[in-house]
């Protein structure tokens, strides 16, 4: 009997396959029609069970007459009562790091900066290294603050608050932030800060390097910064505005020791608008302008300073194209001369695999001989030419050649390399 | 000795038959598992019923920080390996894990955003999270969606349609 039972259940388990395998061809994609729309009707049974639930506890919520039943489920807390899953206190650190070796061939030697030695061929620095902290307070608000000890050309180290914010956003049309900020001069002093893991090249475009380098933008300040969005639809339209005071000091970069200038900057007002189109994910348009008063010191005049930008990036995890123009204005109010500084940059860049990423980038600015602040900079121009490898997710490798053209002054071929890292 | 001898066959017999069982189990279970829609939850609370794709991508990537009245949009996620986690990736962001690790890193830096998406462990934290957050989102199978949160739809379309973003 045994024997039987067994021999029934070989055989049907083995009658079962054979049957499926030469059902008809029509039935089998009846089959699966039928699982699919059963998969679908299930999904929707869900959605109406979920639906219903919630009528349910509204429906019992809105009869009258009727004692409120406690909720099944905790659905909001009162204030205060319970804090949010984000709302996690302490504060969060991060840091940025980085070791350079950079070589070249100026002749005569520029100005130090990042650390390297005026007049070295070829010497490692550290540069920066930055702390930024972060700490939420409640739901909107929060403190940001990013802090920067910078590399000498004699290995000692300054500290600088580079950012110092409380940050509060009201909703996604206006969000405020009170303290020491990075201006809105330009797309790329807003997105890159220290930390040069964060960007692909390894170092910052002449007309945005932080001034305190060399840089051309005020690129700090201290007051009030308002962003947000303006309803317009799949135009995405944002805007920003700034008004502060900012303290340039900034070094003359065509010369080891050839000092600096504090230009003692007024108050600030910047005002900036810029599109982010719903139908291009990455891509970002916009401009903006910026205006104060300069009293540089042992000068003897005042000067009017304006900055109009604009710029068209595209920017996506694999590709990345940065395109940035500004047109610098100072005005000597003594004389009435006016002295114009056109600069632009452009940065082109696609990553290969999880790991590569060759870039390309060229760079222009033209500032006249006799510009009271820009005199040291002149005419400067050229191509850049790198490769980034990502170790992992926190170190990356970089790799980058330089051409510098300059007005009655020999071409300048640099080579950086660079570790930079996160932690 | 005819008794051992039926014993034997009965001990053979029933080796058989478990070894069939075993067999068609180990058939069954190298079956993938179906696969159900993944859902775009968000507390009951809210008022929002439907959500275009592009502002879901806005939401998940910290461009759209705010529902409508200021409140403000609490992202959850799945830590790395789930299901929910690489629709999010595949389907609305379009980056690998590493991508996505590296543009929030940026993102925060930037100072755009108040906080990255907390990541949590299970649907059920997810669930639990939603319930408990007015401003909450999280995507999360539809087989482990409960009462308790609200579905959205998006570009109209109800998980399990055709038509759907995330399947």
């Amino acid at each position: 009997m045994y024997q039987s039972f067994i021999l029934l259940i070989v055989v049907l388990c083995f009658s079962c396959p054979s049957y499926a395998q030469t059902a008809d061809p029509v039935d089998q994609e009846t089959v699966r029609a039928l699982v699919k729309e059963v998969r679908e009707l299930k999904a929707r049974v869900v959605v109406l069970e979920t639906k219903l639930g919630q009528a349910e506890e509204r429906a019992a919520a809105l009869e009258p007459g009727k004692p409120a039943e406690p909720p099944r489920e905790p659905t909001q807390p009162a204030a205060g009562e319970r804090e949010s899953f984000n709302v996690l206190h302490g504060i969060k650190i991060q840091g940025f790091g980085e070791l350079s070796n950079r070589t070249n061939d100026a002749r005569p030697p520029e100005g130090a900066s990042f650390g390297f030695r005026a007049g070295s061929a070829s010497n490692f620095a550290i540069g920066d290294v930055d702390l930024f902290l972060t700490s939420q307070i409640t739901r909107k608000a929060k403190v940001l603050a990013e802090v920067a000890f910078s590399e000498t050309d004699t290995q000692e180290f300054e500290t600088d608050v580079e950012r110092m914010l409380l940050k509060y956003d009201l909703n996604d049309h206006l969000k405020m932030s009170f303290g020491r900020f990075h201006t809105a001069t330009s797309y790329y002093n807003s997105i890159y800060h220290h930390g040069l893991w964060l960007q692909t090249a390894a170092d910052r475009p002449l007309s945005v390097e932080f001034s305190d380098h060399g840089g051309l933008l005020p690129s700090q300040a201290v007051g009030v910064s308002l962003t947000g969005s303006i309803p317009s639809g799949a135009l995405g339209l944002n805007y920003n505005f700034e008004y502060g005071s900012a303290s340039t000091i900034r070094p003359f970069i065509n010369a080891p020791d050839a000092g600096e200038v504090h230009e003692h900057n007024g108050n600030e007002i910047t005002a900036g608008l810029f599109a982010k189109p719903d139908w291009l994910p990455g891509l970002e348009i916009g401009g903006s302008f910026y205006h104060d008063r300069l009293d540089p010191e042992n000068t003897g005049v005042h000067i009017g300073q304006s900055i109009g930008s604009a710029h068209v990036v595209y920017a996506t995890p694999k590709f990345e194209f940065i395109n940035e123009a500004f047109f610098i204005q100072h005005e000597v109010q003594e004389t009435g001369q006016t002295f114009n500084t056109p600069a632009f940059y452009s940065l082109i860049s696609h990553k290969f695999g999880d790991k590569w990423r060759p870039y390309f980038r060229y760079q222009y600015a033209n500032a006249s001989d006799f510009s009271p602040l820009f005199a040291d900079v002149g005419l400067r121009h050229g191509p850049s030419a790198g490769i980034r490898f990502d170790y992992n997710d926190y170190i990356a490798f970089k790799a980058q050649y330089d051409h510098t053209l300059r007005r009655r002054l020999p071409d300048i071929h640099g080579l950086w390399l660079q570790l930079a890292f996160r932690f | 000795m005819i008794m051992t001898k039926t014993h034997h066959k009965q001990r053979i017999g029933w080796g058989a038959a478990a070894l069939l069982l075993l067999l068609a189990c180990g058939l069954f279970a190298q079956q993938p598992p179906p696969t159900t829609d993944v859902a775009v939850i968000v507390n009951p609370l809210n008022p929002v019923e439907s959500i275009s794709s592009a502002d879901l991508h806005k939401i998940f990537a910290g461009e759209k920080q705010s529902w409508g009245g200021n409140q403000p949009v609490f992202v959850f996620v799945r830590a790395p390996q789930a299901r929910e986690r690489e629709v999010l990736l595949e389907r609305v962001m379009h980056m690998t894990e590493s991508e996505y690790r590296q543009y929030w890193v940026k993102k925060l830096y930037s100072g755009e955003v108040q906080h990255e998406p907390l990541a949590l462990m299970s649907n059920g934290m997810q669930l639990e999270a939603v319930r408990s957050d007015k401003g909450g989102i999280a995507l999360i199978s539809m087989q482990d969606v409960h009462p308790g949160v609200k579905v959205l739809k998006i570009d109209g379309h109800l998980p399990g349609t055709p038509g759907y973003l995330l399947k």
